[in-house]
């Protein structure tokens, strides 16, 4: 009877009542008379119909897993921030670091040469600092350059490594392959990060004696909250890592643990 | 909604659960996000199609939660507040990966510049989508009202507190959605029965 059929979008409003009163009724009045629109009409109940009966995905367990973690970690980072006046847990890290107060010295021990470069007092630090950087310094000495103008000090102004906060629990004599872990493939989200404050550059500079982190991450160790520190060691795939107390500082890096893994 | 009467009786309610978060407990909203992880991801998985980029929506979007529970304001339900921002969180990845193309779209074109290259879907009677690909032909507002109506059984109302837009513009994006997916998902009908002559339902309910 009526040649014009209806398109889906009409049908569509139709449906949701979203069409004027009296279009609606001619509309329906054509419906009546045209199987044809009735398919139509019929084939847009079923697209609701197969959407409702997708089934529903589940987390795939590696996204909950870093999803839990990424919670964790901010958990953390709010709770630092709500702690501090409890700075007096303190002490606590200091008897911790005591067995590792070797390692505090060295890592003192770097940055005081690095300081006192221009004194031809660098000797007792070479193995911490690496060859290009070291013969550098060496010309720079050989000819008397300012202190201001050495390669180290602009490393050291603008760190290039982002803090992490992976939300990782370190553990004693684990932190090899932990690192490791992170620093493998399809972790990269979990290093993503912010730039380091003042401090924590400060410490970082201290602890590696101004050798770039390849790792920096506010986490925990034995289940307190610390500082894990890495850099690139001697060979491919090998990295001394320290880990530090929350007050860790250039002056004073409360090293708690170093490894060489 | 569906996830509220799957709650057992003596469960810690969803807004308990985000105040006691505001209030410092730090597992408060772990739990939450345990709790509702499913829904969410399916939001967020069939919002922005790929899984990756869907995968950081959602990470986004809890993290945006976890640091705005204290500006919940109580007048929706918690679930209708998590999906709004996994909403939004998925339209600011789509927006970012269309900065990319130099020249101006718009919004259908950007939305459909990100979705996957098919051959014109519209040419052929038979042409044979899987809801996931249909899906990805829509615009993201009419996808992401199709979603949330037709695949998670939100009430238009609902669906329009998550979006913020009136429930009329739920309406219409949804029946636009419709009216596109119709001749997408041809193959999927099931004619044997033909109880549905005249009468289009507004909203699929969730299995």
């Amino acid at each position: 009877m009526n040649p014009a059929h209806l398109d889906y979008d009409i049908l569509a409003d139709l449906a949701e009542g979203l069409l004027e009163d009296d279009h609606a009724a001619s509309v329906s009045a054509h419906l009546d008379t045209c199987a044809e629109c009735r398919d139509r009409s019929a084939d847009l109940a079923d697209v609701s119909r197969i959407l409702a009966e997708a089934p529903v995905p589940s987390m795939p367990a590696e996204l909950a897993e870093r999803i839990d973690t990424a919670i964790a970690a901010e958990s953390l980072s709010t709770a630092t921030v709500v702690s501090l006046e409890r700075r007096r847990g303190r002490r606590h890290w200091r008897i911790l670091s005591a067995a590792a107060a070797t390692v505090v010295v060295l890592g003192g021990g770097a940055v005081v040469g690095k300081i006192a470069l221009q004194d031809s007092s660098g000797g007792d630090h070479q193995g911490s600092t690496s060859p290009v950087q070291d013969g550098a310094d060496r010309r720079g000495q050989a000819r008397g350059v300012a202190p201001q103008a050495t390669p180290h000090q602009s490393v050291m102004k603008s760190p290039t490594y982002t803090v992490a906060h992976t939300g990782t629990d370190y553990r004693a004599g684990r932190l090899g392959p932990q690192i490791d872990h992170l620093l493998g493939k399809g972790q990269e989200l979990r290093l993503q990060g912010g730039p380091p404050d003042q401090r924590l550059a400060g410490c970082v500079g201290g602890v590696t004696g101004g050798k770039p982190p390849v790792l920096v991450d506010q986490a925990t160790f034995e289940g307190r909250q610390a500082t894990v520190i890495a850099v690139r060691g001697d060979r491919p795939g090998r990295w001394t890592a320290w880990v530090v107390g929350p007050d860790c500082t250039a002056a004073a890096p409360h090293v708690l643990e170093q490894e060489n893994a | 909604m569906t996830s509220v009467s799957m709650r057992r009786v003596d469960e810690v309610p969803d807004k308990e659960l985000l105040a006691r978060h505001a209030q410092g407990d730090p597992h408060a909203f772990a739990e939450l996000v345990h709790r509702h992880r499913d829904r969410m991801w399916a939001v967020a998985l069939r919002t922005i199609g790929d899984p990756e980029e869907a995968a950081d929506a959602l990470q986004d979007a809890c993290l945006s939660a976890f640091r705005a529970a204290g500006r919940f304001r109580g007048d929706a339900a918690v679930t209708t507040w998590l999906h709004r921002i996994v909403v939004n969180a998925c339209l600011d990845r789509i927006r970012r990966k269309s900065v990319r193309p130099a020249t101006p779209m718009g919004d259908d074109a950007t939305f459909d510049a990100v979705a996957p290259k098919m051959p014109d879907p519209t040419d052929a009677h038979g042409v044979s989508l899987d809801v996931h690909t249909a899906l990805l032909q829509l615009p993201f507002e009419q996808r992401a009202a199709l979603v949330l109506v037709d695949m998670m059984g939100y009430s238009v109302d609902d669906a329009a507190q998550v979006m913020e837009v009136p429930p009329g513009t739920i309406k219409s994006r949804c029946a636009r959605g419709r009216a596109r997916l119709a001749p997408l998902l041809v193959h999927h009908r099931n004619r044997r029965d033909s109880r549905n002559v005249g009468g289009v339902e507004g909203g699929g309910m969730p299995t």
